[in-house]
């Protein structure tokens, strides 16, 4: 960045500034956690109010050993996966259909707006009298949430491939199927692969929302069952796993995937250019 | 459509006022089109399959149900709890969030080390915590407002810096040189600079704390559209749940389109051209 006042430090300074440049992610972190004893040490708080870090940590292991968490977590992303999947092939789906046809995206647009607004939580009320609680409940809530973030980038993402792409690609004799997909598809990815990560993060919310209400396992569920016992360690370490879960699901699964495709994808007008 | 268009198209050059208010309720209508459509199916379904109250009711009935809520002033005080929450809830994470993105803002390292934190905090979604602050603070309009403020903060604070780290640095370095104040960097550059990227945060962010609203009503139950539809579950009315969650899909499209959109398009248009 400031290349000239970088150069200009000592080395051993240099390697100090790379160091916290490397490490100050985790002071947010470590304030947090300083703020919490220093809080705990002070206000002595009840044990419902705010536990002590060390029984959180606790809290944790016991979770872990007894496979309890092994369990609710594999429940939650059970769920997600699944809610997801149906999300994610529906929305592409649909939004192939729609984005390659521009009167139906104008006459849909409307709805699209519309039940985009009341997505995801909303619909727990009226899913619970239909369907009742229970795993299918879920999957619906994550599905509708997924579905219409998915759907209005896969629009986008179909709109927004150069037409002379496509034209050049039929002009050399390719039938409509051969360039969707070889054309569409690979120029719609960028876009498609935006939608299915934020699509994630909002579905992932979603779950734990509904999970609070309409299930019998989960991490929601697991949180919820333990206000009623006061345990507010138990939450706390919900909320930290719940957080974990999410970075990790984002930082090192969905976002390299994404910087991989708009690498190999996101310029092929310029690759076309440049041949 | 393309061939029907052609012959059209030289005689639109001219556009007399008339027709250009016909045009425009031709496009009033058409947003209209599909929700008939989608009423008309609704009605079908209802009339051929002899569902039971608890399971489907007709439109009429949900527009009746909404009519009689609405003349007894029980919906007036649902929709003011709701709006009111998010109103204040947005005035609060405003106050809060845009200094805090200016301080971390303004320094590289801070803003470093906050992002992490704050996509932590971005994955444990308010409603998540809701168990612990319903603890702290019982069954009350805090506990919700607790939860919809963390939601939106956390994005309007994540704006706010990455709209202060964008601005160039040889607009702040060329004031300097005239001798700005730091009081003047701030008011004529960071704020106008950052502003877009603020009012962006802003809608993002309500776009969250609508819907950890309504989920927080929902185990709160202390008034709200949340609690209109989740508490009519319990009953069974389903002709409520219907209505409120059309009008939770309305208010948010009124406030989102007919207010912060606007005000989005308004300061980019004013400000946004600092960027180029």
């Amino acid at each position: 960045m400031s290349v000239g006042t970088i150069t200009a430090m000592s080395p051993t300074r240099r390697a100090l500034g790379h160091l916290a440049w490397r490490l100050v992610p985790v002071a947010p972190f470590l304030i947090v956690l300083l703020i919490w004893i220093v809080l705990w040490d002070v206000f002595r708080p009840s044990q419902e109010t705010l536990p002590p870090v060390r029984d959180v940590v606790l809290a944790i292991h016991e979770l872990a050993v007894s496979g309890q968490l092994a369990q609710n977590v594999i429940a939650s992303l059970g769920r997600l996966v699944l809610g997801s999947l149906l999300g994610i092939v529906t929305g592409v789906a649909a939004g192939f259909v729609v984005g390659l046809n521009r009167n139906a995206a104008e006459i849909l647009n409307p709805l699209v707006v519309f039940f985009n607004a009341i997505s995801g939580i909303v619909w727990l009320p009226l899913m619970i009298t239909w369907i009742g609680i229970g795993t299918a409940l879920a999957v619906f809530l994550i599905w509708n949430t997924v579905f219409f973030i998915v759907f209005q980038n896969t629009v986008l993402g179909v709109q927004l491939v150069p037409e002379v792409l496509e034209q050049g690609v039929r002009a050399l004799g390719a039938n409509r199927m051969e360039t969707l997909r070889s054309v569409t598809l690979p120029g719609a990815l960028p876009y498609i692969l935006t939608g299915i990560r934020s699509g994630l993060g909002f579905g992932w919310r979603a779950l734990i929302a509904a999970e609070l209400v309409g299930a019998a396992s989960g991490l929601g569920t697991m949180i919820f069952d333990a206000a009623e016992y006061h345990r507010s360690d138990i939450i706390i370490s919900g909320c930290l796993i719940i957080g974990t879960i999410a970075i990790i699901m984002d930082r090192w699964l969905l976002l390299p995937i994404e910087r991989r495709t708009v690498q190999r994808w996101g310029l092929v007008s310029d690759a076309e250019a440049g041949r | 459509m393309t061939i029907a268009n052609a012959p059209r198209a030289p005689a639109r050059l001219p556009l007399p006022a008339g027709l250009s208010v016909a045009a425009r309720q031709l496009s009033g209508v058409k947003i209209l089109i599909p929700f008939v459509a989608l009423v008309a199916v609704w009605w079908a379904i209802h009339a051929a399959g002899q569902f039971p109250e608890r399971v489907l009711v007709s439109p009429a009935r949900v527009w009746d149900t909404l009519v009689v809520l609405f003349s007894h002033g029980v919906l007036a005080e649902y929709i003011s709890t709701s709006m009111s929450m998010i109103g204040i809830a947005t005035a609060i994470s405003l106050a809060i969030g845009v200094p805090i993105g200016f301080l971390v803002g303004s320094n590289r390292y801070a803003a470093r080390g906050l992002e992490a934190f704050l996509r932590y905090l971005q994955g444990v979604s308010g409603i998540a915590w809701l168990p612990l602050v319903i603890i702290w603070f019982g069954f009350t309009h805090t506990t919700t407002l607790a939860v919809v403020i963390y939601t939106l903060v956390v994005p309007i604070i994540f704006n706010t810096m990455v709209g202060v780290r964008a601005v160039p640095e040889h607009y702040t370095l060329a004031l300097r040189s005239l001798g700005a104040s730091r009081m003047r960097l701030i008011t004529d550059v960071y704020l106008p600079g950052a502003l877009p990227s603020i009012v962006v945060g802003l809608r993002l962010g309500m776009g969250y704390g609508w819907r950890a609203l309504i989920a927080a009503e929902m185990l709160v139950r202390q008034g709200g559209l949340g609690d209109l539809i989740f508490g009519a579950r319990t009953s069974g009315q389903i002709d409520r749940i219907i209505g409120g969650m059309a009008l939770i899909g309305a208010l948010y499209i009124i406030v989102d389109r007919l207010l912060v959109q606007p005000l989005e398009n308004l300061t980019i248009a004013r400000w946004g051209v600092l960027r180029k």
